[in-house]
């Protein structure tokens, strides 16, 4: 699995407009489909806002490609504290994410959810 | 009444008034969900109208012995509803012939029949009217959005048809080399994507025809195709470049 781009950016509602544009860009010079972008816009915007709901304040969005076709995205928290639990919204956001992507891989191993992992396969 | 109790007497009295109160509650996850979507050229009106008919379809299939939270098992039917809509639309694009000359046949039978009977008539009575599946009729109906080369472009409804004022055809030179292109860039791909080319574009069968005819499951053509047609973009612009 190759680092391909990464971007880190202010948990705040006002940056998604930013992070979709630059997760459209990559999705596209990754190669993958409209749908499969447009659907990988929404993972990652979704991931930022449950760590936003968590009370983080700042995350790094890492997309790599893996070898076997298809982009993995990390979003992992870096700046502040993780102390909010999620609601019920978040939970239909998680539910979200498992639906879009090929898989899903979620990091609770501080006391919480602190990073998210997606993964879409070479058909996206 | 919670969640498993709502759930469990619905599906042992099948009481509309409890669907209905059970569709009520949850409307929030289709108006939540359709919203993700909202920015992907389709209204959020109809992105909450697909998302709101595929939570009452997943209230009936709901099975709360199964141990789920109803917002876990609804979420991917949704969404899945939402990609089918989208992908539905998308097909408009490349509307099959077949599906618009049903369509100007079945404008020119609601007409007459309206004119004799003095009402609209129903899909199975325009399906026995032209001797096709009243699913044909539906998904004809259905395939919206798309205007009809006679259609007159003035307010009167005489003179120019739309097909009048469209542009002539392009370059003639343009369409051979295009065609080289493609017929060049359809010769990187396998003898099934060739296949699968020939079912969709060709012959113009659906997907689910093309799965039939391949061996495989639609859900497989879905992908195979577009997988396909980025190949052969790809190839087709490498071509342009070089």
């Amino acid at each position: 699995m190759k680092e391909y781009f990464v971007l880190r950016t202010p948990l705040k509602r006002e940056m998604m407009t930013a992070v979709r544009l630059a997760t459209g860009g990559v999705c596209s010079s990754a190669g993958m489909s409209y749908d499969g972008g447009e659907d990988c816009k929404v993972c990652v915007t979704e991931s930022l806002l449950l760590l936003m709901h968590r009370g983080f304040e700042a995350a790094s969005v890492r997309f790599y490609t893996c070898e076997e076709g298809g982009i993995r995205v990390c979003v992992t928290a870096d700046a502040g504290e993780g102390t909010q639990s999620l609601s019920e919204e978040d939970e239909i956001a998680l539910a979200l994410l498992n639906a879009l992507a090929t898989d899903v891989s979620l990091d609770t191993s501080e006391g919480g959810l602190s990073s998210i992992a997606v993964v879409f396969g070479p058909q996206a | 009444m919670n969640e498993e109790e709502l759930f469990r007497k619905y599906r042992e009295t099948h009481d509309v008034a409890l669907r209905n109160q059970i569709v009520e509650k949850y409307l929030y996850i289709a108006a939540v969900l359709a919203k993700k979507f909202v920015g992907r050229g389709v209204e959020y009106d109809d992105l909450y109208q697909v998302a709101s008919l595929a939570l009452i379809k997943g209230v009936d299939r709901f099975d709360e012995r199964k141990g789920l939270r109803f917002s876990t098992f609804i979420t991917p039917t949704i969404t899945g509803e939402i990609k089918n809509y989208f992908r539905d639309r998308s097909r408009l694009v490349h509307l099959p012939r077949k599906v618009s000359e049903l369509r100007v046949s079945i404008k020119h039978a609601s007409e007459a029949f309206f004119a004799e009977q003095g009402r609209k008539p129903t899909a199975k009575e325009l399906a026995q009217q032209l001797g096709v599946s009243e699913e044909e009729v539906l998904r004809a109906t259905d395939a919206g959005g798309v205007v009809s080369l006679d259609v007159s472009v003035d307010r009167e409804g005489e003179g120019m048809s739309l097909h009048d004022v469209l542009p002539a055809d392009g370059d003639i030179f343009e369409k051979v080399e295009d065609r080289d292109a493609l017929e060049a860039a359809l010769r990187t791909l396998t003898r099934q994507e060739r296949e699968l080319i020939k079912c969709r574009f060709g012959q113009e069968l659906s997907q689910m025809e093309t799965a039939k005819k391949l061996g495989v499951s639609q859900m497989n053509v879905s992908r195979m195709e577009r997988r396909v047609l980025q190949k052969l973009r790809e190839t087709m612009k490498k071509a342009m470049v070089e």
